[in-house]
């Protein structure tokens, strides 16, 4: 039976923002509060689930046209990068460099390499997460 | 109304640049100045003033406070001291006037929100909603309290 879902798309509409930022809160913070890579993956991967409830598989493609098997190729690569960059420099494997930038609008910053090595298991998490969702809720 | 408050925020930056301070207060003042000259202009815009689509927003957040605390007592009432042998439960559809997707669900989350009533379904058409009621004496007052309060309301915010 087709059911009239008005109320829980619509709630899905605002609440999916809602989450997304959370999750983009949560890996920024990772360096100086719980959070990181790991869950802000997951919680971002928890929004597009959401999304995917309240609409249907094919809506969703739509919308997010990306290969997420390509989008854990490009994590895995970007964390491999910045731990082997650190090699070039004459340093130990995985040694992270950081350094404090006065950046416009956001004031005296520090910047960190690990950054990148996060992205990178932020990428792996969600491409992984959603291509194991979407290959089991596919099979029609 | 969306262009009306875009209109009042360029209005404020205006100010802004023409002042040569960019501080929050130059910005409340400009603000201020923009919502005068919207006033006197209001006849140019084809939708109603948009500060009184914000007041009845607000009107219709009082109202659900008001029927949240009263619906609370009454569902308290019901259960310290349940007469089960006047007690009436039910089901019953509540035609709703509404046709946006959020007023719909607004409609709903209100009914919801408050305590003894419940909605079930939202029909296909979106004309209806199916609502579970503890408590009822009367089904058309019960639907004529929900039209005149929230219904009501959502519809002084969205039309006109």
């Amino acid at each position: 039976m087709k059911t009239n879902d008005v109320i829980l798309q619509t709630a899905t509409k605002v609440v999916f923002f809602i989450i997304f930022l959370f999750s983009v809160h949560i890996f920024f913070v990772g360096h100086y509060a719980p959070g990181g890579g790991f869950v802000g993956g997951l919680l971002t991967t928890g929004a597009i689930v959401l999304l995917l409830l309240a609409f249907d598989l094919k809506t969703i493609q739509q919308i997010l046209p990306f290969n997420f098997t390509i989008v854990t190729a490009i994590g895995l690569v970007l964390a491999l990068s910045t731990a082997g960059a650190s090699i070039f420099f004459n340093v130990p494997f995985f040694t992270h460099a950081y350094d404090d930038f006065n950046l416009p609008l956001f004031g005296k910053t520090s910047l960190h390499t690990a950054m990148f090595f996060d992205s990178g298991v932020y990428l792996v998490v969600v491409g992984s997460a959603i291509t194991i969702i979407q290959s089991i809720g596919g099979d029609d | 109304m969306a262009f009306q408050i875009l209109l009042n925020f360029f209005i404020a930056v205006v100010w802004m640049f023409m002042t040569s301070s960019l501080t929050p207060s130059t910005f409340i003042i400009g603000y201020i100045i923009g919502l005068l000259m919207i006033i006197m202009t209001r006849r140019y815009f084809r939708s109603r003033l948009y500060v009184w689509r914000i007041w009845s927003a607000l009107k219709l957040t009082a109202i659900f406070l008001r029927e949240l605390i009263m619906s609370n007592i009454s569902v308290l009432m019901l259960v310290i001291k349940p007469d089960l042998s006047t007690m009436q439960p039910m089901f019953f559809a509540l035609p709703t006037e509404l046709e946006q997707d959020w007023e719909i669900t607004l409609l709903s989350s209100l009914i919801t929100l408050t305590p003894g009533t419940v909605v079930v379904h939202v029909s296909d058409d979106q004309r209806t909603l199916y609502i579970h009621a503890i408590d009822v004496d009367d089904v058309d007052e019960a639907i004529d309290s929900i039209k005149n309060t929230f219904e009501k309301a959502i519809m002084e915010v969205s039309r006109g």
